[in-house]
């Protein structure tokens, strides 16, 4: 990808995309002459690991990159629009820099798709068939939008420097770009919308309303949570990029830009990971509204445990970033003067991830069972959501104010009023959580509709109001503020930027573990109650089992990723910052 | 007895004020770490013993964390990895080096090993799906009933609901009680013979998270109506469909929730 005009660009990507879609039907219909017709019921055999295994590697490769590619163009173009409204170059670099990174990434996507492509036809044609002849007009405008998708891509990264002068309409395309990408998760999300909580056909399969079929009780509720997600994961592997440039920086200016590059896409992944819980929690309710039996075996059967893996991972997400921003005072002139409040936010924090992480029902030997019961007395009450809940946004609060602390660490405010402000700052914080702790302790007291639909989303509430009213407190009573010193971008510790790509490998695992989940909750059915899986693997594999494939098809991710990053420097180094021309 | 956890509690607590005073952040790390895990076990002084899988997640949790608190400021981090290189790379270290390599190294693996081949009586540690996913519909004495959003017909008739709730109680005390217990807290004459023990009633954490329909098919089918997943050996629960009416069944249930003030989840 060296320095290409527009044309050749998008000629580049077009070619790139019939390439490998011709190639994809090419080999379907060899292999479907070539291999052994299905088995009665529909099934072709993978060798050695089956076809279940395998759909899944790939399947969640794509699904990683694909996150990726949709994910990092919505803040590449947030950047690009504020380097233009601000003229700040530096955030016009990163932006482009992103926008390199997701068209890169593009072919790769583009190719794992078309090996999906290729097996699930073939392995699973009974499925496929039923799958097309529920939602196949949406496979075509799928393909359509793809093609208008990549268009829009390339013309965006090679149009960079030419349309440096135009940056508003180079902004917009941008922005179409992304809307794109969202309409292309909404068609990916009724399929697998579809096959979890099906809608709009008869008992026996039989299509009854096209549009019931797409418009499913979890298509909404799971397109919000990927396009959140995807956004979060998008900019957690822009900081793992930042993060492995950092390390590999030969400059000083190198590592001030990617330690600040590193810096912003992190702080980007954890402001938007914020709404998580709440669209998280909107597909819950609608599973459960679909079908209080599958809510019930994601959430309290089978699937329990994932629960707490999935506590102990964003706890150490969480503990991660602050970490990362507790290091990052270092570099702060006047940082070390916020050192102190650093132990109370750690105790805070491991208070909180220790309920997090409490299992509701524990793993016990005959004895323990024997002189506990089923629930110990105790940690039986921190495993259940009042606790859980209250613990969620407690720490979250905490870590919000780690990044507060960062933020004013090299100022000092100059407004007449800053006793009356610092006494504000502390009146919201301890007041609201209170609140919350109140509202914790209450939610054990009412029935489980209330804290649910009424006392959760106050709780979360109040915490977003608070982090608002800080938020505006700070801008206030820093407005003009005396600078003490800039920050020493570049100044950190390699082993802060480990902090970064811990937070990335950790959410990539976690979006294996959790799909692994939510396609889990239709047992062994392909189409929930509709269609049967009847396969060899018409079973839930354990989650030992489970956590093996995520972290397997964690550590592929991974590789590809380094190939790309790789790829990239390399790119770089052989003319000079490469991709489009000027 | 001596009571040997508050005691290590103690000790961890003493090295880690000795650890402060001698800026050392890690004996200090190591201190804290003995100090938590004695606080977590002498736990089984006051309430019962906190289970071995919570001791060891919060361990875990504990060395991590506090691993990255000590490396937040440069000079804590270098000081807290001092003892590690000195142990590697002092010239007058060299005996600790071969006592920890060839004596204290092999003893730990002697240890691990004697753990791991060590012949045990005890059944294996089990994950237990405390609530297992009902199915669509159920069978009741040959009438077929879709268990997703049963509804107990007897609440419609507010006027009889005392009546019910104490004819519940009879059957309660009738067929329930020597298991669960006659506060209802799982704690009945027979619930040690059970592994699992029985489900207690109270609390916010078993009926009061769980509609009535849920209830009905856990009351009336017991361990033969459980999952492939749960396995029928994760209950000794009768199938009461044998034994009561439907109407009982919905009266007793009703019973349950009143006696314990808990309300049947609605969503």
């Amino acid at each position: 990808m060296s320095d290409v005009s527009v044309k050749k660009g998008l000629a580049k990507g077009l070619i790139k995309l019939t390439v490998l879609l011709g190639i994809g039907f090419i080999f379907l219909l060899l292999l479907g002459k070539i291999l052994p017709a299905p088995t009665e019921d529909g099934y072709r055999l993978f060798p050695v690991i089956g076809s279940r295994v395998w759909v899944w590697i790939i399947a969640q490769l794509h699904l990683n990159f694909a996150a990726f590619v949709l994910g990092v163009p919505i803040f590449a173009v947030s950047m690009e629009y504020l380097s233009w409204r601000r003229k700040d170059d530096r955030l016009d670099r990163i932006a482009y820099d992103f926008t390199k990174l997701f068209t890169l990434a593009y072919t790769i996507t583009a190719s794992i798709g078309t090996v999906l492509l290729i097996s699930l036809p073939l392995l699973y044609p009974k499925f496929i068939d039923h799958m097309m002849r529920i939602l196949g007009p949406t496979w075509w405008l799928y393909i359509a939008f793809m093609y208008v998708e990549v268009i829009v891509c390339y013309y965006y990264y090679y149009s960079w420097h030419k349309m440096k002068d135009k940056k508003g309409a180079h902004v917009a395309i941008g922005g179409l770009l992304n809307i794109m990408g969202t309409i292309m998760l909404l068609i990916t999300s009724a399929w697998v919308g579809y096959m979890t909580t099906p809608g709009g056909v008869s008992e026996t399969g039989e299509l009854v309303n096209r549009w019931q079929a797409v418009k499913t009780f979890m298509w909404i509720p799971l397109s919000l949570h990927r396009l959140v997600a995807n956004v979060v994961f998008g900019a957690g592997i822009a900081a793992a990029y930042a993060a492995y440039r950092f390390i590999a920086s030969e400059t000083d200016e190198d590592r001030a830009y990617y330690d600040w590059m590193g810096y912003t896409s992190a702080m980007i992944s954890i402001g938007f990971s914020l709404l998580l819980p709440g669209v998280g929690y909107l597909l819950g309710v609608e599973i459960y509204s679909f079908n209080e039996q599958m809510g019930i075996q994601l959430m309290g059967g089978f699937f329990a445990w994932l629960w707490v893996m999935q506590a102990i991972l964003i706890g150490a997400i969480l503990m991660f970033v602050n970490y990362y921003l507790w290091i990052s005072l270092n570099k702060m002139p006047g940082g070390e003067r916020y050192f102190k409040y650093v132990k109370f936010l750690f105790i805070i924090m491991l208070l909180g991830y220790a309920v997090w992480l409490t299992p509701h029902s524990v793993a016990l030997s005959l004895d323990e069972a024997r002189k506990m019961g089923t629930y110990h007395p105790v940690l039986g009450n921190l495993g259940v959501m009042a606790a859980k809940n209250t613990a969620v946004v407690i720490t979250y609060l905490a870590t919000f104010l780690s990044f507060a602390i960062f933020k004013m660490s090299n100022k000092e405010s100059v407004v007449s009023w800053v006793k009356l402000g610092n006494a504000l700052r502390g009146l919201i914080v301890v007041g609201s959580s209170v609140i919350m702790l109140a509202i914790g302790v209450y939610s054990y007291m009412v029935t489980s509709s209330v804290r649910v639909k009424v006392l959760s989303p106050i709780q979360f509430g109040i915490f977003f109001l608070a982090i608002i009213a800080l938020f505006i407190l700070d801008a206030k009573m820093f407005k003009g503020a005396k600078i003490i010193g800039e920050p020493r971008w570049g100044k950190m510790p390699e082993r802060s930027q480990y902090a970064l790509i811990g937070i990335t490998v950790t959410f990539t695992w976690l979006m294996g573990m959790m799909g692994y989940m939510r396609s889990g909750g239709r047992q062994y059915w392909h189409v929930y109650g509709i269609m049967k899986d009847t396969s060899v693997d018409a079973f839930l594999p354990t989650h030992g089992y489970a956590a093996v494939i995520t972290s397997i098809v964690t550590v592929i991710f991974y590789a590809l990723m380094g190939f790309l990053f790789y790829g990239i420097m390399k790119l770089e180094k052989k003319g000079g910052q490469g991709g489009a021309k000027a | 007895m001596l009571k040997i956890y508050p005691i290590i509690a103690v000790i961890g607590l003493f090295l880690s004020i000795v650890a402060v005073l001698r800026k050392s952040p890690f004996f200090n790390f190591a201190g804290l770490l003995i100090f938590i895990y004695g606080l977590l076990k002498s736990a089984e002084y006051i309430m019962p013993a906190l289970p071995a899988q919570v001791i060891l997640m919060y361990m875990a949790m504990c060395v991590f964390s506090l691993f990255i608190y000590f490396s937040i400021q440069e000079e804590t981090f270098k000081a807290f990895l001092e003892p590690m290189r000195a142990v590697l790379a002092d010239d007058n270290k060299k005996f600790l080096r071969l006592i920890i390599v060839f004596a204290a190294l092999p003893l730990f693996a002697g240890y691990l090993t004697y753990v791991k081949v060590k012949p045990t009586y005890n059944p294996p540690v089990s994950a237990r799906i405390v609530h297992p996913e009902p199915p669509s519909q159920m069978d009741f004495k040959g009438k077929t009933m879709n268990v997703l959003g049963l509804e107990n017909p007897l609440r419609k008739d507010t006027a009889n609901f005392a009546k019910y709730v104490e004819e519940g109680k009879k059957i309660y005390y009738q067929n329930c009680f020597f298991c669960h217990g006659d506060d209802l807290d799982g704690k009945g004459h027979m619930a040690d013979a059970f592994n699992p023990v029985p489900l207690p009633f109270r609390g916010t954490d078993t009926i009061a998270q769980l509609p009535e329909s849920f209830v009905f098919w856990r009351v009336s089918k017991g361990w033969r109506g459980l999952p492939a997943g749960s396995g029928p050996w994760n209950s000794a629960m009768p199938s009461f469909e044998d034994f009561l009416t439907e109407e009982e069944v919905w009266k007793v249930i009703m019973f349950i929730y009143e006696s314990t003030g808990n309300k049947p989840r609605s969503w």
